[in-house]
């Protein structure tokens, strides 16, 4: 019943506005678009720049490649990798034999959040700020499960341990995962998933995926994505995923998602808008990598040429 | 003309770029006190109060919330649109509206930047905080402008530019809604856009369609050609000539990321590492000047890429076979990384300038693009103003002196803030707002 409601509700919802696109496409067309907090934004600008200030006088207090914050590296018996020089950096150019279909799926994803993801999540953002928190801090919290289950996996107990404690915190005193009780515990999220494992257990980025609806990845990144929602499924906390309301829990859930990245397609206007984010996402996966084999390896292997998505 | 985004938004080109850029927009970050020896074309302090932009204990008082309004608008005179530039069919720009009658301020951006930047949310906080209606637009050597408004689509004429500028901004003034009751209007813009507010102005002058009344100029450059060189000196200087010293860059970067995120212990790159990051790798004047002059040729190559598609000029598209939508841009992309503005003069816009306008030669061509084509309107009307800093990296002495003898005591020169590194500060906006409302010059106490 609820679920042929909702249905029936977002089909309307997408011929309205696919309709008022219509309209948008004739002359002129304005659109409200939440209002802007500059004397917040600023007064956030002054922490962020007191923490940057710190950051300067660390980063200038250490040795070249020293460590830049200060939850830094706990002493291990295992040799750290030597460090990387820029002849290790992978080159600029991508694995992208998709490329086609990539692109096609990449303006398709522009074009969904034009005419329904984005103006949804416009109107989600008039909903009190407390309120959306407590939603995010809800699926946020869900996704501690998976957490747990993958830095065991990665057999990272010490953040495994983390964000168990993280789960059980949240859903009692933060009544449900609604308030995020255990980063004011000096217990910050690290979330985890199936791409991290993966990559642990030594499978390459493979090829640069362009996701519906989600945008950039790599293979390996899709196959651990699928996986992270397939254990939440089969999990079935509380009946969520699969009883009559998971339907609207899903895109509650991806409203949710989408409100705090803070991309827009296009918006940079350049014809290499989808290399430059291909770059970027790409680049960041290698590095977070590089993190990840750090400690495992002592000699550097070199990876099969035809393999990584960087080279 | 400087550009910010952060990690993952928008329009950036290595991973530095990307580290700089976050400090950029964030506008964050207080520049740490270090008034080394000059190096390059501009000394430390300008470098880094351009790349960290006015600290914010410095900015303005501003309002606690500003509404806003997106328009797109369809221009009748919309050159066809090329297939990978589709998504740039419309003019997008943004508006606040004030409840009561006003006068509507209108912001032109930087160079290739867009209309809802960094530094325009900033002004336009100001302005519509002293109670103006407030419009900002795109530069229109940004690829949004070119595709969605230019007549031409080879950016970087000031004259044909304030055209195309002059003709978007009536569409939109005309349509906005019933209810927005406008009492006069000025213009402003900063770095290019606001040689582009003075000309644009001048137009008006003659054509009288928007009565347009004060313009302000913030940190204008003064000869396109001799800025963008500057720029361009500092590109070849810093990360060296053509693609090889943007790659070399970029390897380095990419190690000392690397590096730096190993140690952290961190599970996945985030905004706080990122902040760490550019403290890191943003210590010398060499790397603030690389990541000053990278994200000004980021811009430059969109501009060039939209020039060389809509001339016909065949640099780096083939004219008989423009790219289609799902076409790798990847090795065209690599190639115009390398040019520098001179290139771009010479191959595409001179070529499609000369041909286009009866009796011009390449010497005409770079006279037109200084500002002292108006330069008696700058010296004889009252209604134009300019806000700059004596250590702008975009102009030199002659320049800044130009604009002073020209202007005469409509022009206020800070003693720091390089290139926008004073936007949004107290003094900046004070003396701004007073412009704007003919309080300027003001009587001395």
């Amino acid at each position: 019943m609820m679920r042929r409601r909702a249905i029936a509700t977002l089909a309307a919802l997408t011929l309205a506005l696919l309709a008022l696109g219509g309209c948008a496409s004739q002359g002129i067309s304005i659109r409200s678009v939440p209002a802007e907090t500059p004397a917040a934004d600023n007064a956030a600008a002054a922490a962020n720049a007191a923490a940057f200030a710190e950051a300067v006088a660390s980063a200038n207090a250490m040795p070249p490649g020293a460590p830049i914050s200060k939850d830094v590296v706990v002493a291990t018996d295992e040799q750290p990798a030597p460090p990387l020089t820029a002849a290790d950096a992978p080159p600029m150019y991508t694995y992208d034999p998709w490329e086609r279909l990539n692109r096609f799926t990449y303006r398709f994803n522009a074009r969904f959040d034009d005419v329904l993801f984005l103006p949804v999540v416009n109107v989600y953002k008039r909903v009190p700020s407390p309120v959306r928190t407590g939603i995010h801090n809800f699926f946020g919290n869900l996704g501690e499960i998976d957490s747990v289950i993958n830095y065991t996996l990665q057999w990272r107990l010490k953040f495994g341990l983390r964000s168990l404690e993280r789960l059980v915190i949240n859903s009692t005193i933060g009544i449900g995962g609604l308030i995020d009780v255990a980063t004011k515990l000096k217990l910050p999220g690290a979330p985890s998933g199936f791409a991290t494992t993966l990559s642990k257990w030594g499978m390459h980025p493979g090829p640069y995926l362009v996701l519906p609806l989600l945008g950039p990845s790599t293979l390996r990144d899709g196959i651990g994505f699928t996986a992270d929602y397939a254990t939440l499924y089969g999990i079935n906390v509380f009946n969520l995923y699969r009883g009559d309301q998971s339907w609207g829990l899903g895109v509650v859930n991806a409203v949710d998602q989408r409100a705090n990245v803070n991309f827009r397609y296009y918006s940079t206007g350049s014809p290499f808008e989808y290399e430059t984010i291909r770059f970027l996402y790409v680049r960041k996966r290698l590095i977070e990598d590089e993190g990840l084999h750090a400690k495992a390896r002592d000699v550097r292997k070199k990876p099969p040429a035809d393999a990584p998505a960087g080279k | 003309m400087i550009k910010g985004a952060g990690f993952l938004k928008q329009g950036v080109l290595t991973v530095l770029l990307s580290a700089a850029s976050f400090a950029i927009s964030a506008q964050t970050i207080t520049a740490p006190p270090v008034y080394g020896p000059a190096t390059g074309l501009a000394d430390s302090a300008a470098l880094r109060a351009t790349v960290f932009g006015t600290p914010p204990q410095d900015m303005a008082p501003l309002p606690e919330k500003v509404p806003l309004s997106e328009i797109t608008v369809s221009l009748p005179w919309r050159l066809p649109v090329p297939d990978v530039l589709w998504f740039n069919s419309k003019l997008r720009v943004w508006f606040s509206a004030q409840k009561a009658p006003a006068p509507l301020a209108i912001i032109i951006s930087g160079t290739g930047s867009d209309g809802n930047t960094t530094k325009l949310q900033v002004l336009r906080a100001a302005l519509y905080g002293a109670g103006y209606h407030v419009l900002t637009m795109p530069s229109p050597t940004f690829p949004g402008f070119i595709v969605s408004s230019s007549s031409t689509g080879v950016a970087g004429d000031l004259m044909q530019d304030g055209h195309d500028l002059y003709g978007a901004m009536q569409e939109i003034v005309a349509h906005l809604p019933r209810k927005v009751h406008i009492t006069d209007i000025d213009l402003l813009g900063y770095s290019l856009g606001g040689a582009n507010a003075a000309i644009v102005k001048s137009i008006d002058s003659t054509e009288g369609k928007l009565k347009i009344h004060r313009v302000v100029m913030i940190n204008p450059p003064v000869s396109l050609f001799s800025s963008v060189g500057r720029l361009d000196k500092l590109f070849t200087a810093y990360v060296g000539s053509g693609d090889a010293g943007v790659e070399q860059l970029y390897r380095r970067l990419y190690a000392q990321l690397a590096n730096l995120y190993r140690a952290s212990e961190r599970v996945q790159i985030d905004e706080n590492f990122m902040l760490g990051a550019a403290a890191a790798t943003l210590k010398t004047d060499a790397e603030f000047s690389a990541a000053i002059s990278l994200t000004f040729r980021a811009d430059l190559v969109n501009m060039f890429f939209c020039g060389d598609l809509y001339a016909k000029t065949g640099v780096v598209v083939d004219p008989a076979h423009p790219p289609k939508v799902g076409d790798s841009l990847e090795e065209t992309q690599r190639i115009l990384r390398g040019k520098p503005f001179a290139e771009y003069f010479t191959r595409v816009f001179a070529p499609y300038y000369l041909q286009h306008r009866a009796g011009s030669t390449s010497a005409s061509l770079i006279a037109d693009s200084r500002l002292d084509i108006i330069g008696d309107a700058l010296r004889n009307n009252a209604d134009y103003y300019a806000q700059t800093n004596k250590d702008d990296l975009i102009l030199d002495q002659r320049e800044l002196t130009w604009l002073q003898d020209t202007l005469g005591p409509r022009i206020v020169v800070y003693d720091h803030g390089g290139h926008l590194g004073t936007v949004g500060d107290r003094h900046q906006v004070a003396d701004m707002l007073d412009m704007l409302a003919g309080r300027w010059p003001r009587v001395s106490q």
